[in-house]
């Protein structure tokens, strides 16, 4: 089991280090000067002395192989630079915006996971029509763009009845639309897969068994199938973590909040190299994490792994 | 500036007056009174640094003005007020300075207004350190400052430049603590210590700046309704980056006020008997698209008063701006003083003299998609334009592709990534750029289109259109210098008719909308933004 852990995260640390790798040659060999970026743009008349000091202070002078190793050497003693946009310390600017995200995307998993099993649960194997009604409604909001939910949803609640505020991020009551325009989609997709693996436990011999004991209905469903049916979407925790960070950008923009997915479009833009990295290294980190979670969860959902190790 | 302009400047500055301040006073009003928390929606031009010096964007001054009083203040019919300066004095070769400082001024982390304040003002601008992308620029001609006495500094210029106490109205020039300038510089950026009216709180970053009255402030400008304190207790500048968003935010009361009101909705604004509207011209450069005048097709002046004739910008803006933009007259606003009222009119559409005057520039022939050729040569021009470039300006462009298109000019569009943009700019190697540049003087001239303006390896400059003329040079030159600049900014605007180095489309307004418990919400001329000093709240 440690040993298992152990290679994990060794593997994970070569994920982190291919995407800083990619990363940095991506930004860095697209064409321009990120000098201009650090004081360019529309409005901007930089004169030659604040250019000259920029390409020093920030070595943009020196070949771009130093300038990798230079960003390697200082990621791995924990330094991530100096934002050349916001003149603050990656990890404060990061730091700053990373709750705000977090409680974003939590919000909206656990919105979107309690939808899709609520509804799973309460369609599967039931009559056509209300299979089918569950289906098609989760195929609409599953393919709906989340920008435009986010404005149906704003129009409705925020500018229509006047319930809950439009922007910002404060309280609850500011999180609510977000993380629904964010969590809809997601259950529209998980609650799809959920009710077919759920259609097909209810077949199995093991579900009659427990009906032939004359178990209720609700019962035999979360206490037998549901736990089978789970697996799936445990496999699919990697569509779901992308969901939600993908997302996150778009939700953030119309929803005028804080957060991680407004700081990478703002970084990229302004070819921030230590912002973009810093977000990226940290988006790989959570994926890594989450990926060695699901396996430990596996374990825990399907006893039949735990011999087989 | 000639008696007409005035004349002009006297009524815009009327009219404006007229849709603010006594808008905002209407009926049932009263004596102003303090308390209250004002938010406003800004767009989503969110400055990336705080420091007044250190940022270029068209969201700064509006969220540093509160914090950061500047050293003059300029009203709207261009005249120079007092404000921490009482008073100045320019030497007869134009290279000397003296500023005599305003007593009493206190910065709000208690350091105190001085000379040497002002001094060390000056050099943080100058400072490569502080990696200001626009009042370095602004000040270049600076050369270094004595401190007289305690409230008299002497500056000294390395050439003559009349536009330098226009120039230091603007909030890009706003005055720091002399004590976070040398103690704590690395802090302006986020957190910004003046001596304005209102004291920075707290900056959320993508989200919100705020602010709280200074109690102690009892300097405000000369233009100002009162002196003392602000009225508002709190301040909240809130950025809402969807049109949309920021549009029903104020509609449905959850902010007070909005910048930038989308042109879509004003009309709805207007229309509303609950909300205000507010609007001024930003001075400067009109939103053009530039000519690169240095390679061929543009390098021919008959190609480009071709372009200037085929498009109809009237139709195009009307279009475009709902109704709500003026068609620019030239290649200053009508808002810049030494504006040339007199030749408004001048770019007249005629598509029939734009055909006639490519046949005389040779493009005689046709090819199968009925595109001119010349020479074998076919008559194109390429726009590269950014990824997020503004969707109002796409749909000018489009149309103005389509216009050439029926005179035979040929306008590709391309989307390069931002960095090959900047790359392919600061080269040269476009036929068609746009933009726009606010200040508040004629200088801007110099700056657009002034040979030593064309970026080099070692220059970056803002003449885009890389006009290289030696009269216009000369005219500029010499307004820049103090020499009669009504009279020398009058005849560069008419040469640059001549000279057509771009398509003027609209003089850019800042269109504000605000809730009628808003009151006397105002803007700052110099940089037109909306301004808080005299703003009260109807409870």
């Amino acid at each position: 089991m440690i040993r298992f852990i152990a290679w994990r995260l060794l593997a994970g640390a070569g994920v982190l280090w291919g995407a800083a790798t990619l990363t940095f040659l991506v930004l860095h060999f697209t064409p321009g000067d990120p000098a201009e970026a650090v004081v360019g743009g529309e409005g901007a008349a930089p004169t030659p002395e604040v250019l000259a000091q920029i390409t020093a202070e920030y070595g943009l002078d020196r070949p771009w192989y130093e300038q990798y190793a230079g960003h390697l050497w200082r990621i791995v003693r924990g330094d991530f630079g100096t934002s050349y946009r916001l003149h603050t310390p990656v990890t404060q600017a990061i730091g700053e915006q990373a709750w705000a995200t977090m409680e974003l995307a939590l919000a909206a998993a656990v919105t979107g996971l309690v939808l899709a099993v609520a509804v799973a649960l309460a369609t599967a194997g039931r009559r056509r029509w209300i299979r089918g009604l569950a289906a098609g409604a989760e195929l609409l909001v599953a393919s709906t763009p989340a920008f435009w939910l986010g404005i149906v949803l704003l129009t409705v609640f925020s500018f229509g009845l006047r319930l809950l505020p439009a922007t910002g991020s404060h309280g609850l009551a500011s999180l609510v639309l977000p993380a629904l325009a964010l969590a809809l989609p997601i259950a529209g997709v998980l609650g799809h897969v959920l009710r077919e693996a759920l259609e097909e436990v209810l077949d199995e011999p093991f579900i009659v068994s427990a009906r032939s004991r004359g178990l209720a209905d609700t019962t035999v469903r979360v206490r037998h199938a549901l736990r089978h049916a789970l697996l799936p979407l445990v496999t699919m925790s990697g569509y779901w973590v992308g969901a939600l960070l993908g997302g996150a950008v778009i939700t953030e923009t119309l929803f005028t909040r804080q957060g991680i997915g407004r700081l990478l479009v703002a970084a990229v833009n302004a070819k921030d190299l230590p912002v973009v990295l810093g977000v990226v290294l940290l988006s790989a980190l959570v994926y890594v994490l989450v990926n060695l979670v699901v396996d430990l969860l596996y374990r825990v959902v399907d006893p039949r792994l735990k011999e087989a190790a | 500036m000639t008696k007409k302009t005035l004349a002009l400047l006297l009524t815009a500055a009327t009219l404006l007056a007229g849709c603010g301040s006594t808008g905002a006073s209407s009926p049932g009003g009263g004596a102003p009174k303090a308390g209250g928390t004002l938010v406003l929606g800004e767009n989503g031009q969110e400055p990336p640094c705080l420091d007044p010096h250190g940022n270029a964007s068209s969201d700064g001054p509006v969220a540093t003005v509160p914090v950061a009083d500047s050293l003059v203040w300029f009203d709207a019919d261009g005249t120079i007020e007092p404000w921490l300066a009482d008073s100045w004095n320019v030497s007869d070769d134009g290279l000397t300075y003296t500023f005599k400082l305003r007593h009493g001024v206190k910065f709000h982390d208690g350091a105190v207004w001085n000379a040497e304040a002002l001094k060390l003002n000056f050099e943080h601008m100058k400072d490569p350190a502080t990696k200001s992308p626009l009042a370095a620029a602004y000040i270049a001609p600076y050369e270094d400052s004595k401190v007289v006495d305690e409230y008299t500094l002497e500056v000294r210029l390395s050439s003559p430049y009349k536009p330098f106490l226009d120039i230091l109205s603007q909030g890009y020039l706003g005055m720091i603590s002399p004590k976070q300038i040398k103690e704590a510089p690395q802090t302006i950026c986020e957190h910004p210590i003046g001596s304005g009216p209102f004291i920075f709180d707290k900056w959320t970053k993508g989200q919100s700046i705020t602010y709280h009255r200074n109690p102690d402030y009892n300097w405000g400008p000369k233009g100002a309704k009162h002196t003392g304190p602000a009225y508002l207790d709190k301040l909240e500048i809130r950025f809402l980056a969807e049109d949309a968003t920021r549009y029903n935010a104020l509609a449905s009361g959850e902010v007070d006020a909005i910048d930038f009101t989308p042109p879509q909705n004003v009309e709805d604004v207007k229309a509303n008997p609950e909300l205000g509207f507010l609007s001024a011209i930003r001075p400067g450069h009109p939103m053009s698209f530039w000519l690169n005048t240095s390679r061929p097709p543009f390098d021919d002046v008959k190609v480009r008063q071709a372009l200037l004739a085929a498009v109809d910008r009237e139709s195009i803006i009307k279009g475009v701006s709902f109704g709500q933009y003026d068609v620019a007259q030239g290649f200053v606003t009508s808002s810049t003083p030494g504006y040339a009222a007199a030749l408004e009119g001048s770019i007249a559409y005629d598509p029939a003299k734009a055909g006639g005057l490519l046949d005389e520039a040779g493009w005689t022939g046709r090819d199968k998609d009925g595109i001119r050729t010349k020479d074998g040569k076919r008559l194109v021009a390429y726009f590269p334009i950014a990824a997020n470039f503004p969707a109002q300006r796409m749909q000018i462009a489009v149309q103005t592709q389509a216009a050439a298109r029926k005179i035979g000019l040929d306008i590709q569009l391309q989307t390069p990534p931002e960095q090959e943009l900047t790359d392919r700019s600061n080269k040269g190697d476009y036929d068609m750029s746009s933009g726009l540049w606010a200040t508040n003087t004629a200088d801007v001239l110099w700056i657009q289109y002034s040979s030593e303006n064309i970026t080099t390896d070692k220059r970056r400059g803002q003449n885009v259109a890389r006009l290289r003329d030696a009269q216009l040079d000369d005219l500029l030159e010499r307004a820049r210098q103090g020499e009669n600049p009504a009279k020398l900014y009058n005849q560069a605007q008419a040469r640059l008719l001549e000279l057509a180095p771009a398509i003027p489309f609209y003089d850019d307004p800042r269109p504000v909308a605000y809730q009628k418990k808003v009151r006397d919400l105002t803007f700052t001329p110099a940089y037109p933004s909306p301004y808080f000093y005299d703003t009260w709240l109807e409870q």
